[in-house]
């Protein structure tokens, strides 16, 4: 089967703090796939890795047939990365920053417009877009770098906490963007999360990480059933314990 | 009224003083840079002091006359090293000078000792000259030392002898050439504020240039923006060029301004300086245009070095105030040739701080400048060459530092550091 992503016995060390330990998981094409668990359990890592930002001390990474440490550059032309605590440049207004993320994909005018235009719906900023990311509030940056993220119609996003540190209502807003879109374009997501019943709501498959390595994985009905629990936070709990 | 304010001071010096960095750039590095700048200024003044012990003075005794003799003899009793040359030509006399390493010339016309003892027997009180040639060679600030030497010694010889019997007329050459009447410290003093405003614009303009470059980087990782711009479809390299480009811009808008700024300055000097009888231009001590445009490519050139160190050291911080603290570091390399050649030409000092303000790349925009003016251009062009080689290597180095992960997880890790220092001292006792 021909996988999204390819992660096999992935190890990273920083100095003496092994942040993952054996990790493997694969993504499928066009699923949303979640990396579930506490802070400090290698979730941003990993993506960092996918993403190829940072090496990894060993294993093998493959995106969409291509590899991280081999081909990096072509790596980055299939995948949106999207960190948790991303920011925007303050000086530029959201439309500019949308331009100047956008340039970077498209190939000509038309299609800049387009992904432009198309980040302008994701994001809900409507007017706003001509204000300088300086004047956003927390949950308006963060639509319109998940707008940023998805604007392209990425083969692959990298989304680490989607919904970080914002209230309900962002929240709710980013979920729905993201579960909408890439069902409608087939864009494939890897995204990691500490919310549970987010990531229930969200993902096809999700894959539970402790301590650097996967505890657990499947849909998360198979989960809840399999662990007799109502939602991921007990899966999670019962696992963990059992580990 | 301020109920509370000790808790915030007290919360503010632990937050700044517990930071590494600042405690380093803000108050080690002043602690010791000053220090360093008092010695390395004591020492550039004792090598002057050493070079004027160690001059060398031409005369040339057209009288041959008793006084004529004795005036000499007087100046060798002060230490001065005195070579009488027989020549029937001024121009003879100062194609000599390099031969002894003379930078003064002193002419005894003839008739001086029958009109000496003229005035020693009260029959005038028209002094006997002494003509002083003395070279001008753009040195620094204590250039005109020597010729205010032969002033003192002939105003002393004249207190020995009697009122004023032995006068001094003053006179320049530069490059080669006689200029009579006017007085090397006119020049000197003339050239003397152009060697103070040059290193401080160029200190300025530098240390300006850095600050952008550090905080441009260190804004991407403040605002959390680097990690977004590391993963789009573009080389690691064009990210690094971009940072450089950008920067450069702003950069060169500030060296042409200071390239005009510094034109109209040396042309307000040539506009004023006629009525005086001292022309710069005509001296031949302004840039040419080719000179100019070497002055720029010196500065530019260090600017790049300066702006690409400026990227290396900001990727080791994780904020812009720490990326300023960082390029503190830096700053003494930029302040101590400036400093220095404010005062000093690079050859009168002790050979081991030439080699260190040469050995600076930051000495160079500054040197060049000097040499430009002096008309030593092969000079300027060396200077290049080296600055661009420095430049070469550090752009190499960001370009590296760029291409891994390091940009992101590379940082200052002190308390690392000292534990491990620590350690090693451990097993070694």
């Amino acid at each position: 089967m021909d996988y999204a992503v390819r992660v096999e016995e992935l190890r990273k060390v920083f100095g003496d703090v092994q942040a993952l330990n054996g990790l493997s998981f694969s993504v499928d094409k066009g699923e949303i796939f979640g990396l579930i668990g506490p802070n400090g359990a290698g979730k941003t890592t990993a993506l960092r890795i996918v993403s190829t930002l940072l090496l990894p001390t060993s294993g093998k990474v493959e995106v969409f047939g291509l590899d991280v440490v081999e081909q990096p550059e072509e790596v980055r032309k299939v995948l949106t990365y999207l960190p948790e605590e991303a920011g925007a440049y303050p000086n530029l207004s959201g439309r500019e920053y949308l331009e100047f993320m956008a340039k970077f994909k498209a190939r000509d005018k038309h299609e800049l417009k387009e992904f432009v235009e198309e980040a302008a719906v994701i994001s809900g900023l409507g007017e706003r877009l001509k204000d300088k990311v300086k004047t956003y509030s927390k949950g308006m940056k963060r639509r319109l770098l998940v707008a940023r993220a998805l604007m392209t119609k990425p083969r692959l996003a990298v989304l680490d906490e989607p919904t970080s540190g914002l209230d309900v209502l962002h929240s709710y807003h980013v979920r729905e963007i993201i579960k909408r879109y890439v069902k409608k374009h087939e864009v494939t997501v890897l995204l990691s999360s500490h919310n549970m019943l987010e990531v229930e709501y969200l993902c096809d498959r999700v894959a539970l990480l402790n301590k650097g390595r996967i505890i657990a994985e499947g849909a998360p009905e198979e989960l809840k059933e399999k662990f007799e629990s109502a939602n991921l936070e007990e899966v999670f709990a019962k696992v963990v314990k059992i580990a | 009224m301020l109920k509370g304010i000790g808790n915030l001071v007290l919360k503010e010096l632990k937050e700044l003083m517990r930071d590494p960095k600042i405690l380093l750039g803000m108050v080690l590095m002043p602690l010791l840079m000053f220090p360093l700048m008092g010695t390395i200024i004591g020492a550039s003044m004792e090598a002057t002091k050493e070079k004027l012990a160690e001059m060398h003075v031409l005369v040339w005794d057209k009288d041959c006359g008793s006084y004529a003799k004795n005036f000499t003899e007087y100046l060798r009793s002060y230490g001065i090293r005195v070579h009488e040359v027989d020549v029937s030509k001024l121009s003879e006399a100062v194609a000599l000078m390099p031969d002894y390493n003379a930078t003064l010339l002193i002419e005894i016309p003839n008739g001086f000792s029958e009109n000496v003892s003229r005035v020693i027997e009260g029959n005038t009180t028209v002094s006997a000259k002494v003509e002083v040639y003395g070279v001008f060679s753009g040195s620094g600030m204590f250039e005109e030392v020597g010729v205010s030497m032969v002033d003192a010694l002939v105003e002393s010889y004249n207190r020995q002898k009697a009122p004023n019997p032995v006068g001094v007329e003053k006179n320049t050459i530069v490059k080669g050439e006689i200029l009579e009447g006017i007085d090397p410290g006119t020049v000197s003093g003339l050239m003397m504020a152009q060697s103070i405003t040059m290193p401080l614009t160029i200190m300025m303009l530098l240390t300006f240039a850095m600050q952008i470059a550090a905080t441009s980087v260190a804004m991407e990782k403040e605002e959390k923006t680097l990690e977004t711009l590391l993963t789009l479809p573009i080389g690691r390299f064009t990210i690094l060029a971009g940072k450089l480009a950008g920067s450069t811009i702003v950069a060169a808008v500030g060296a042409l301004a200071y390239l005009v700024g510094f034109q109209y300055y040396m042309s307000s000097f040539t506009g004023m300086i006629p009525a005086e009888g001292v022309d710069l231009a005509a001296l031949g001590l302004v840039p040419s245009m080719l000179g100019y445009v070497l002055i720029g490519i010196s500065l530019f050139v260090s600017l790049l070095s300066a702006l690409a160190l400026a990227i290396i050291l900001s990727a080791f911080a994780e904020n812009v105030r720490s990326a300023q603290s960082l390029i503190g570091f830096v700053y003494p390399l930029i302040f101590l040739p400036s400093f220095l050649l404010m005062y000093m030409d690079i050859s009168m000092l002790p050979l081991s701080l030439q080699i260190l303000i040469l050995a600076i790349p930051y000495s160079h925009p500054i040197l060049a400048s000097k040499a430009v003016i002096m008309g030593n251009l092969s000079t300027a062009v060396l200077s290049i060459i080296y600055v661009s080689a420095f430049t070469v290597v550090i752009l190499y180095a960001a370009a590296k530092l760029f291409a891994t992960e390091k940009i992101l997880t590379v940082k200052l890790r002190m308390k690392k550091l000292k534990i491990k220092w620590k350690r090693k001292a451990s097993t070694e006792s």
